[in-house]
């Protein structure tokens, strides 16, 4: 009976290990929530920043991330999905297929520091396109890629053989068969990689800090070729710096609360979207 | 919604007005900032204040990306050997002077320093209070970040260009050197006179070996007594001179040396 | 014509396929073509040279020397092997001082003959002076500064890359600063990653599995800078108080933080490791009457234990590259520690505070990105590893 005495220890040992993992995540959101939520107010959301942005909001740091978001999901989505295809669809096992995803699985492990330190050195000096919505999105687009190809692939994979087998038994082509039979099939999972990687790119400081980002802008972007505020580096900046950090810091937790609203937002939609979907599956 | 529309229309009529960009000094920002709010609401112009550093103002000013490069330290040899290569003449301005106040922990017992005192801390030759005529504490430097103008200032004209301590903690921000100060006992670091300085203890500083101690203040600023003072730069193309004048007209005037005070830097004479 | 659309589509599909591919030749490219101009050069100020008096018998000086130098640590030429005499310094600051405005000249056309004047008259004269100064009549020695090495950029222990006139370019701080914080990252979070793991995987039901999978996803998903606010309000005064310090900015603080960024991917991967174990494998283990954590222990964690280790890369890999929450809670004081209760500085904390003050182009950007080639590097090791782990597990 000694065993079973050990396994209850440990199994308790691992039960409360396992809460402390949804402790900490409670203690954070909790802490962000119940300081954020003092400050959240419609004018919060939508005023420009005022007096040195120790008062005023933050609209401009969320038109900026909104901005972003777009630009690199324009970028990164058709891409990564077309690569996600080819490499499921077309290529067939081997060592091209073993590279590619060993520079999939390489770009996916880059340190977003060092994205920062490309887009700056390629977007914003080589091309020129200085500091920008542009170079920014570019960087962040490059930063998506590899989660997008990942989930098109494993949603691809994921379709029944047999829908395949009975389009082109139907005479169908390849291309036609992809486009008609498995891309509607495998789109709510491709959708779900989609909204993660928004959550994503909506967070990403370090690649911003060097191709867009900007400290204070008294107005809103006119064009893609300017700079923008952004909400992940507004919150580094009024954690940091600011000429008084404690009046800023109820703003610092507004503006801390509004970026985890997105990803939650953002994680939820992939829930509901993934849950249903494998419930029509069945 | 009203609001996104008058928004969106202020955006519209900024395009046609003329737009000037500064760029740079994360030190000189609150100040350019201010100095823009105000210009603009005068009607002439249109100005845009961006930080990034002095280093990423002078880069920009290099590649034409900005108008006006803000800068809290003299431009460098290189910098100048860059824009000569780039075929650009710049002229210099100095907008305002920024004091820097030597700032402790409130529990500290020590409320004066001489030069040399300040210097031995920062360079790591004296590492407990006890020696500065304080209690037995360690001492814990708090610094900018090396690349940033400020510590490049303090580096040549409070430690004679000695370099700091590698035990010295580097913030990456003012505000973060303040916060950090505020809560920890031992700790000592240097802020500008714009920055809040509550729950830190500023000291008196002497530059003549310890025959008068003078208190940083706008008072002493202005008189000069105090002695840790620096100037704050602007630098532009002198191509678009035309352009950028009434804004540095405005900076100098009357009118924006009293913003210069407000903001907590030190009018120019 | 429609055969020519297909082909054209397919073609498409083979750029985007070959996309990412580019795009890490591109990184690779960039960040090297940077990095690598940093090795050979001199690491005094551009267009500036050191120079002393001709009867002085020191030919070169290292970097570290001259910053000692400098620092007033060294103050006699004796220690650098040459005859006994005090070290004075002069810079072209100091010649501005020490002569008129007429010496000088108004354009300073007259610099070389005050040089000239200065180190004639001081024996144990150490100048640093522009190149443009040196003309054919300059009758000082200049001496060769050592230059910078794969070697001395490693194993070099001080990171002054703005000291003048000769800058400090030595990374081992910061790579002991990086592995010690990741490493504590790892050991705060695999012991909760993979009690989570089993216990998601093996003991509870479905529905508490199903609770359990988004919040993980959601901690996942919380930006790095939020974690670094959140540990730089809460975690580092914390640390601060419980361990009485004098500084709460220190590698625990980070670690502590870097372990919950770990978290998600620790889980994720070694609950996907053990739930790929055979069925078999479980039923004989049962069928010989062990006990379910019998089984778990002596069977599950063996079986996949290239998914756990592959859980472990990927989190020091993460926790390597992270940054902005770095930034914000490790005090970024650039001392050789390896104590977790001290402050220290990371690879990409360094980056992203000096990239933005660094003059484009010059000495210490490329050695910023000389650390980003370092980097790259790690985590390309890091990647090459799960791999070649991967593949094997595969056979």
């Amino acid at each position: 009976m000694d065993a079973k005495r050990k396994q209850q220890v440990v199994f308790t040992a691992i039960k409360t290990m396992s809460f402390l993992v949804v402790a900490i995540l409670v203690i954070i959101l909790g802490f962000i929530f119940i300081n954020g939520i003092q400050v959240i107010s419609w004018d919060f959301l939508t005023k420009m920043p005022e007096d040195g942005m120790l008062k005023g909001g933050i609209f401009p740091a969320i038109v900026g991330t909104v901005c972003l978001i777009f630009g690199s999901m324009l970028f990164a989505f058709p891409i990564g999905v077309l690569s996600g295809i080819y490499m499921n669809e077309y290529l067939k096992e081997g060592p091209i297929k073993q590279f590619i995803r060993l520079m999939t699985d390489n770009l996916a492990g880059i340190p977003s520091i060092v994205f920062g330190l490309f887009g700056m050195a390629f977007f914003v000096n080589k091309l020129g396109f200085g500091d920008s919505i542009l170079a920014g999105s570019l960087t962040l687009a490059i930063l998506a890629i590899p989660v997008i190809i990942r989930t098109t692939e494993e949603a691809l994979r994921s379709v029944d053989k047999t829908y395949r087998e009975a389009s082109y038994a139907l005479g169908a082509t390849k291309l036609h068969t992809i486009k008609k039979v498995i891309l509607p099939i495998a789109f709510p999972n491709i959708l779900t990689g989609f909204i993660l990687s928004v959550g994503r790119v909506s967070g990403e400081t370090a690649p911003i800090l060097f191709t867009v980002a900007a400290y204070f802008l008294p107005k809103l972007p006119q064009s893609i070729m300017e700079q923008v505020m952004a909400l992940p580096y507004h919150l580094y900046v009024m954690a940091t710096s600011g000429t008084d950090i404690e009046k800023a810091r109820p703003l610092a937790y507004g503006t801390a609360l509004v970026l985890i609203f997105i990803v939650l937002i953002c994680n939820l939609a992939a829930n509901i979207i993934r849950n249903r979907y494998t419930k029509t599956k069945k | 919604m009203k609001r996104i529309l008058i928004a969106l229309l202020a955006v519209v009529t900024l395009a046609n007005a003329q737009n000037v960009k500064i760029k740079g000094s994360d030190t000189v920002l609150p100040l350019a900032q201010k100095e823009a709010e105000a210009y603009n609401k005068k009607g002439v112009g249109k100005v845009s204040v961006t930080g990034g550093g002095s280093g990423v103002g002078i880069a920009c000013l290099i590649d034409g990306s900005t108008d006006i490069a803000s800068s809290s330290r003299k431009i460098k040899m290189d910098e100048k050997l860059k824009l000569q290569d780039a075929g650009k003449k710049f002229k210099e301005v100095i907008i305002a002077k920024d004091a820097l106040s030597i700032i402790v922990n409130p529990s500290n017992t020590v409320s004066q320093l001489t030069r040399e005192q300040i210097e031995g801390i920062f360079t790591g030759k004296i590492t407990n209070w006890k020696d500065v005529g304080g209690s037995d504490m360690k001492i814990v430097v708090y610094s900018r970040e090396s690349s940033s103008g400020t510590y490049e200032f303090f580096k040549e004209f409070v430690m004679a260009k000695k370099n700091y301590t590698s035990a010295a903690l580097n913030m990456p921000a003012t505000g973060a050197v303040v916060q950090s100060v505020s809560q920890t006992k031992g700790a000592i670091g240097y802020v500008g006179l714009a920055y809040d300085n509550n729950g830190v203890k500023q000291l008196k500083v002497s530059y003549d070996k310890g025959k008068t101690y003078i208190m940083p203040s706008m008072a002493t600023a202005k008189n000069k007594t105090y002695p840790i003072i620096r100037p704050l730069y602007l630098y532009y193309n002198t191509k678009d001179e035309t352009r950028i004048k009434p804004f540095l007209d405005f900076c100098l005037s009357k009118e924006g040396q009293a913003i210069v005070e407000k903001t907590g830097y030190v009018p120019l004479d | 014509m429609k055969k020519l659309f297909t082909r054209f589509q397919e073609i498409v599909l083979l750029v985007s396929g070959w996309f990412t591919s580019i795009m890490v030749l591109l990184i690779v490219f960039f960040l090297f073509k940077e990095g690598i101009k940093i090795f050979g050069k001199k690491p005094v100020e551009e267009g500036f040279v050191m120079a002393v008096h001709p009867n002085n018998l020191v030919n070169s000086i290292s970097p570290g020397m001259c910053k000692d130098i400098f620092d007033g640590k060294i103050e006699n030429w004796e220690r650098l092997g040459g005859r006994s005499y005090p070290i004075e310094l002069a810079t072209l600051e100091d010649i501005g001082s020490l002569y008129t405005e007429e010496e000088i000249g108004s354009e300073m056309e007259h610099l070389d003959s005050c040089f000239n004047d200065y180190i004639n008259k001081h024996e144990g004269a150490l100048i640093s002076l522009p190149k443009s100064a040196v003309s054919s009549s300059f009758k000082g020695k200049i001496i060769s500064v050592k230059k910078i090495s794969l070697n001395s950029f490693i194993r070099g222990i001080e990171w002054f890359p703005t000291s003048k006139p000769v800058a400090q370019f030595g990374i081992l701080p910061l790579i002991t600063g990086t592995l010690l914080v990741s490493l504590g990252a790892i050991l705060f979070a695999l012991p909760l990653g993979l009690a989570c793991a089993i216990y998601m995987a093996e003991i509870t039901n479905k529905r508490t599995r199903s609770f359990m999978k988004p919040i993980v996803e959601l901690l996942a998903g919380i930006p790095s800078v939020v974690y670094g606010f959140f540990g730089l309000v809460v975690i580092v005064p914390l640390i601060q108080k419980v361990f009485h310090l004098d500084v709460g900015e220190t590698a625990l603080s980070g670690s502590i933080i870097l372990g919950i960024m770990a978290l998600p991917t620790i889980i994720t991967i070694s609950e996907d490791a053990l739930r790929n174990v055979p069925v078999s494998m479980r039923e004989a283990s049962i069928a010989l009457g062990a006990t379910k954590w019998q089984t778990i222990s002596k069977v599950l964690i063996p079986y996949s234990l290239n998914g756990i280790t592959t859980a472990i890369a990927l989190g020091i890999g993460r926790a390597i590259g992270e940054t902005m929450a770095v930034l914000m809670v490790t005090g970024n004081a650039g001392n050789l520690t390896l104590s977790y209760l001290k402050p220290i500085r990371t690879i990409p904390a360094t980056i992203a505070a000096e990239l933005g003050e660094a003059p484009a182009g010059g000495m210490h950007y490329q050695a910023l990105f000389t650390l980003g080639c370092v980097l790259f590097v790690f985590t390309l090791a890091i990647n090459i590893y799960i791999n070649f782990v991967t593949k094997r597990r595969r056979m």
